[in-house]
């Protein structure tokens, strides 16, 4: 039976409320980021938001100090400044790129920027007069750090920048029989430290936490990438020959038995309750052993990470402004005063980072060691920064880091050899980077 | 009936009939009809905008992008059936189907029965009981997050569980370092955490169960296993297919407890990794394959709807050939 046209109408009467609210929510969804905002070279004025990542609880004082004073410098300019947490910053960012609503000025790091410059959301500074002219403020490895492979320039202003030390446990390597005041430098002493540890210790003592991430197949000198990133490439011998000799450690006992699932976080924990003998930190991390594991403090040894390339490790923070800001004249001049000279180097005093403005690790406050743990520290890491390279490629998504721990999992289990491992991983990897 | 009792009756009724009059007119003169037909949509409109904003419209959009190689930021475009054939080349999704249908199979009878056995246990009557049922309830208000951190913690190589084991002079067992141990670990964990809920609901149940027929089956000479199964766990059926229906949908969708124990990769080598847990993993971040996850989750909304039909289903198998019984 058809339904009469009175019943029709009740129906679809109702509906359309309904309708007219999908069709404005649907057009929520969509980019509303307009056309490219206001002129670079404009005036500096304007309501500006600056989001970082996870510094509010340490640093509220330092940014909003830095938020007026800007604004007592260009009295047309108000700064919104915001901060969100570590857990889900990639998405947070994600999320306001795709609905128009990035801030003005955001904390990336150039793994972040890479897919949000290439989705046309930011603003390449080398292609702005108005930004590119303060370039040669910054050290060149900084700068190049921020420029995106394929995307023809930097993506963001360089900020600060991080390495860190091995920590290890003396009274572990004494008990073991080696040697505390001669930790392994290279990898193939950390293996054979490694290799002897878990024997003396009846395999009870565990030198690493954790599994090689791509930074590690970076030091140890594998090539991870071709030349113009679009094939990974550690799956070549060198990637195998490291992948064989952890598979040798994990059978020894010289990685942790829960070593295939810990985060960072986790292998952290480890090492502060003392189940495994060395670990990758900051200088951050020292005010926590001393106050949370205070034998393992009085016990604690800091040296470089292993190294075959004679090149560290370097993460690369920086300031990205919004192509579409309304006011991308007062974001321009805001992200390079946060990530100007003075205030870098106000902001790496304040926490253990350096800055990445020329000159600055000539300071003597990074070249001369005040007999601190500290300062030994930072002493330490800043002159390793010096020719640091970032070696997590920029177009490695999560998702491929995760491939490549799960097959190099797979190989430390026997599951599959170290060759096989790594090819799937690559041929995985290589697959979503031609998606992309 | 007496012909006051009428007249008054008859007084009543023309009071609330010339009441609800006045009601109308005062109403119709609001210009408000009570019985137009947009009347009860009117009223249906917050909660339906509610719904189409946050249940309809997001379902549609992942139906829509199932069919496209949409990421975070790239709307995408139309590519048909592509992320469900390679789905079916995907080794993650075969061990993500793999352990999600484990978690059914295993999980879902443990939900049904345990917490039965729990309800008998605190339902009867007598002092200090509601400590019982209020301890039995405390892990469902738990957050997960804590729970499985003391999970983790006591399922650790030198937690207490292992303590024991060594004190018992077991070697040490690697619950939290092997794929299988994990999962199991994963499942026990939420079993213990649901047990509570699942056993309010039976007490809910057990208290509608007529007394008289256990009386009678103890008069007839029925012991408490016999009294069990002939009069407790028939008059109780259906909200065992309900708990059954419930569990399946949970266990099918299951996320927190695997990820919070197994971690992000999803335990070693991602063997762990549940379908929801592949979702998470392949559609967030700035590089989300949103085509891709959303392929997934409409696989995981059909697995999850046939299962509530099949024990809906089944339930309802057993209570026809009950009938039958007693006819």
């Amino acid at each position: 039976m058809h339904p009469s046209r009175g019943v029709v109408r009740r129906t679809v009467r109702p509906a359309v409320p309904l309708l007219a609210l999908a069709l404005a929510l649907s057009a929520c969804g969509s980019d509303g980021g307009g056309g490219g905002g206001s002129a670079a070279d404009g005036r500096i004025e304007g309501r500006i938001s600056f989001q970082t990542w996870n510094l509010r609880a340490g640093y509220k004082d330092y940014f909003e100090s830095l938020a007026k004073e800007f604004e007592k410098r260009h009295p047309d300019v108000t700064v919104k400044w915001l901060d969100q947490p570590a857990e889900h910053y990639a998405d947070k960012l994600g999320a306001d790129a795709a609905a128009g609503t990035l801030p003005d000025v955001v904390n990336v790091s150039p793994d972040l920027s890479y897919p949000l410059a290439k989705a046309g959301v930011l603003l390449n500074l080398d292609k702005e007069p108005v930004a590119a002219k303060f370039r040669d403020e910054y050290t060149a490895e900084a700068w190049r750090g921020n420029t995106l492979p394929g995307l023809d320039g930097a993506y963001a202003f360089p900020w600060y920048l991080t390495t860190g030390p091995l920590f290890y446990n003396k009274s572990l390597f004494r008990a073991s029989g080696l040697d505390p005041e001669k930790p392994p430098r290279t990898y193939d002493e950390l293996f054979t430290a490694a290799a002897e540890m878990s024997r003396r210790s009846g395999g009870r003592t565990a030198t690493l936490a954790g599994t090689p991430a791509i930074e590690d197949f970076g030091r140890y000198g594998v090539r991870l990438m071709n030349d113009d990133a679009t094939r990974f490439t550690y799956n070549e011998s060198k990637g195998v020959e490291l992948l064989t000799r952890y598979k040798r450690l994990h059978d020894d006992g010289g990685l942790d038995p829960q070593a295939l699932t810990s985060t960072p976080e986790q292998a952290g924990r480890k090492f502060l309750e003392q189940k495994v003998a060395m670990n990758p930190g900051g200088a951050n991390d020292l005010a926590n052993f001393r106050k949370n594991a205070p034998s393992l403090y009085r016990n604690l040894g800091i040296t470089d990470a292993p190294n075959n390339t004679g090149k560290p490790n370097m993460y690369v923070m920086g300031l990205a402004v919004n192509k579409n800001s309304n006011h991308k004249a007062a974001a321009i001049a805001f992200a390079h005063f946060v990530t100007d000279r003075r205030n870098q180097e106000a902001f790496a005093h304040r926490v253990a980072v350096f800055p990445s403005t020329k000159g600055s690790l000539d300071d003597p406050y990074w070249t001369k060691d005040d007999g601190t743990d500290e300062g030994r520290v930072r002493v330490a890491s800043a002159k390793a920064l010096k020719g640091a390279v970032n070696y997590t490629p920029v177009v490695m998504s999560d998702e491929m880091k995760t491939i490549l721990r799960n097959e190099v999992a797979k190989a430390l289990q026997g599951k599959k050899s170290p060759k096989e491992a790594l090819d799937d991983a690559v041929e995985q990897s290589d697959r979503l980077l031609r998606r992309k | 009936m007496a012909r006051r009792d009428v007249a008054r009756r008859d007084v009543a009724r023309g009071d609330i009939a010339r009441r609800r009059d006045i009601a109308r007119g005062d109403l119709a003169r609001r210009g408000v009809r009570l019985h137009h037909p947009v009347t009860p949509w009117l009223l249906l409109l917050p909660g339906l905008a509610v719904l189409a904003a946050f249940s309809l419209f997001p379902f549609l959009t992942t139906v829509r992008d199932a069919f496209t190689d949409a990421r975070t930021l790239v709307p995408g475009h139309w590519v048909g059936l592509r992320n469900f054939r390679d789905m079916l080349r995907d080794e993650q999704f075969w061990v993500a189907l793999r352990n999600s249908a484990l978690y059914v199979v295993l999980v879902v009878p443990f939900t049904v029965l345990l917490p039965l056995l729990l309800a008998l246990l605190v339902h009867k009557r007598l002092p200090g009981m509601g400590f019982f049922r209020a301890a039995f309830y405390t892990p469902v208000v738990a957050s997960v997050v804590a729970v499985a951190l003391i999970w983790s913690w006591m399922l650790d190589d030198r937690g207490l569980v292992n303590g024991i084991l060594k004190a018992l002079g077991a070697g040490p067992v690697s619950f939290l370092g092997d794929s299988w141990l994990l999962l199991f670990s994963a499942m026990a964990l939420t079993v213990w955490k649901g047990l509570g809920y699942y056993m309010v609901i039976y007490l809910a149940a057990l208290a509608n169960v007529p007394r008289e027929l256990h009386e009678a089956a103890a008069v007839d000479g029925a012991g408490p296993l016999r009294r069990f199964a002939s009069v407790t766990v028939p008059a109780v059926r259906s909200t065992m297919v309900l708990v059954g229906a419930l569990s399946s949908v949970s266990a099918c969708k299951v996320f927190s407890e695997v990820f919070l124990l197994a971690g992000p990769t999803g335990g070693p080598a991602g063997e762990d990794t549940t379908l929801v847990m592949l979702v998470q993993r392949t559609g967030t971040g700035l590089d989300g394959r949103v085509g891709y996850a959303s392929a997934l989750s409409l696989v995981v909304f059909v697995i999850a709807l046939l299962l509530m039909l099949l024990v809906l289903r089944a339930g309802r198998g057993g209570n026809a050939a009950d009938r039958e019984g007693h006819r």
